[in-house]
């Protein structure tokens, strides 16, 4: 990627007012998770250019539902966390979210940071 | 020389000394993967790196992690008032026991206990107590109870990582048998212990991340021949003429004059300038000249091409005044003006042109730094 051109996804931390872009959408977690590591500061989402319409909903699982059916090996968490962030909610919740939805079994991840439905 | 990549793949070492010859860290340590691997082990652990501050867990039971390279530690204030530092892994089956806890919000605990099979561990690390289930073995047809060994508290102990102190930055060493920390530190020791360092609270931290080696940053850090083009607003009051950089076995400091005198209650030590400190591997103390308080950087690598800056504020009080909200903000801008051309270094030296640059003859600092990789690597590899 040249310089010129804007990266498709970027997340910026409200405390340290410092911004990550990121090429792929995961990138946006790894961000979250080592920005976290030392500081306990969730961010959020500040770019998401996503090819197609993501559902209008902060329920990770109705959005993994909507989306499964365009991955062959489960949506990626960095998608899951861009389209819950279009109703305000930070990484970091989304990825807690997550996380319980999981332990109830609703939710597999058939490879590292990446969903599909049961 | 500068060796350009013209197929002939010719480097040499970096120079012993640079009033002879002026190589550089061949280019490939920037870039290659297997380099950041490497400095897993070569560096980071085999030096003393910089953990964390003393000032964020004054009580007993206070603690943080922090991660270096894989190594994950937990860093905390026993019972007596000592900090220790244990790798954070139970003795039971290896299972990370807390959960990742930056210095900026530490935790407290009475006792560290394994959330997997509740192992618990006593502030000085040593086993304190095991659920039943491993006193006895009611399910295990051929062992009777009485014959479950007991578990010996100081064998079954978290695993102690080497901890030293100076003032209260507390570094942590993961070699078998490290040279102390005093002798690491060389003169930085004596000169960071004279100054009043634990008085000054975390009052900020900034993690940035940048797309260059964190070699490059620490080479763009040790030096500032840079700051006339590219720092103009921070060079305006000062003398870079008549500043001095000095050169220690591990560490260097650059001394920068300012033009004019400022308020000597505007600044932790008592020499009219600022003082920069480069200790190796990744770490720096940056001894402001106009601001009463002190800052480090920790230069963390995350891959071959990428690095967190984790920049940390001390101040009197934890609480910033509007003066050094605005001293924190013309900081970040300094840092922000030298990503831009660390990144723009990393491009150059990731396009493959470039075999081995060359240092100038001021360069005597990043000369130190490359020099310091390399006998990393060579001592590695022996």
């Amino acid at each position: 990627m040249s310089p010129q051109q804007q990266a498709p996804f970027a997340a910026t931390c409200p405390d340290c007012e410092v911004t990550s872009d990121a090429t792929e959408a995961n990138e946006i977690v790894d961000f979250y998770r080592r920005h976290h590591r030392h500081t306990g500061h969730d961010v959020v989402v500040a770019r998401a250019d996503i090819a197609f319409d993501v559902p209008a909903t902060d329920d990770v699982l109705a959005i993994v539902d909507a989306l499964d059916a365009r991955y062959e090996d489960g949506v990626p968490v960095g998608i899951v966390v861009a389209a819950a962030s279009e109703q305000g909610v930070t990484v970091g919740e989304t990825l807690d979210a997550i996380r319980e939805v999981r332990l109830t079994g609703a939710l597999a991840e058939p490879r590292d940071d990446h969903l599909t439905a049961v | 020389m500068t060796r350009w990549n013209n197929g002939l793949d010719e480097v040499e070492r970096v120079s012993p000394d640079i009033t002879d010859e002026t190589n550089a860290l061949p280019a490939r340590y920037f870039t290659d993967p297997d380099v950041h691997e490497m400095e897993k082990d070569a560096v980071f652990g085999q030096y003393w790196v910089y953990a964390g501050h003393a000032n964020c867990i004054p009580d007993s039971g206070d603690y943080f992690t922090r991660t270096i390279g894989d190594r994950e530690i937990i860093v905390l204030r026993n019972h007596d008032g000592e900090v220790q530092a244990f790798y954070n892994v139970c003795a039971h089956r290896g299972s990370a026991i807390v959960e990742e806890t930056p210095m900026t919000d530490p935790g407290n605990a009475r006792r560290i206990q394994c959330p997997y099979h509740l192992w618990t561990y006593d502030l000085d690390g040593d086993l304190a107590s095991t659920p039943r289930s491993f006193e006895e073995a009611p399910l295990n047809p051929d062992l009777e109870d009485e014959d479950v060994p007991e578990l010996d508290a100081e064998e079954n102990s978290l695993m102690e990582v080497h901890s030293d102190r100076i003032g209260p930055f507390v570094f942590v060493n993961f070699a078998d048998d490290p040279m102390p920390l005093a002798e690491q530190a060389g003169r930085l020791e004596t000169e960071l212990e004279s100054l009043p360092l634990e008085e000054y609270q975390l009052a900020r931290r900034i993690v940035s991340e940048v797309e260059c080696n964190w070699k490059v940053f620490g080479g763009n850090y040790s030096e500032c021949d840079h700051c006339q083009a590219n720092h103009q607003d921070w060079v305006e009051n000062l003398e870079l003429l008549e500043s001095e950089l000095e050169v220690d076995d591990y560490h260097w400091v650059l001394h920068y004059k300012h033009k004019e005198d400022v308020d000597d209650e505007m600044r932790i030590h008592d020499e009219h300038e600022a003082q920069f400190h480069y200790f190796w591997p990744n770490f720096a103390v940056n001894m402001y000249g106009t601001a009463d308080g002190y800052g480090t950087y920790i230069i963390d690598p995350i891959d071959e091409g990428r690095f967190q800056l984790v920049a940390d504020y001390y101040f009197r009080e934890s609480e910033l005044t509007e003066e050094e909200e605005q001293f924190v903000r013309t900081s970040r801008q300094l840092q922000e003006e030298d990503f831009e051309l660390v990144e723009r270094q990393q491009r150059g030296l990731q396009s493959g042109a470039i075999a081995q640059a060359q240092l100038g003859p001021n360069e005597h600092t990043v000369h130190r730094l490359h020099l310091l990789a390399q006998e990393a690597y060579e001592t590695y590899d022996a």
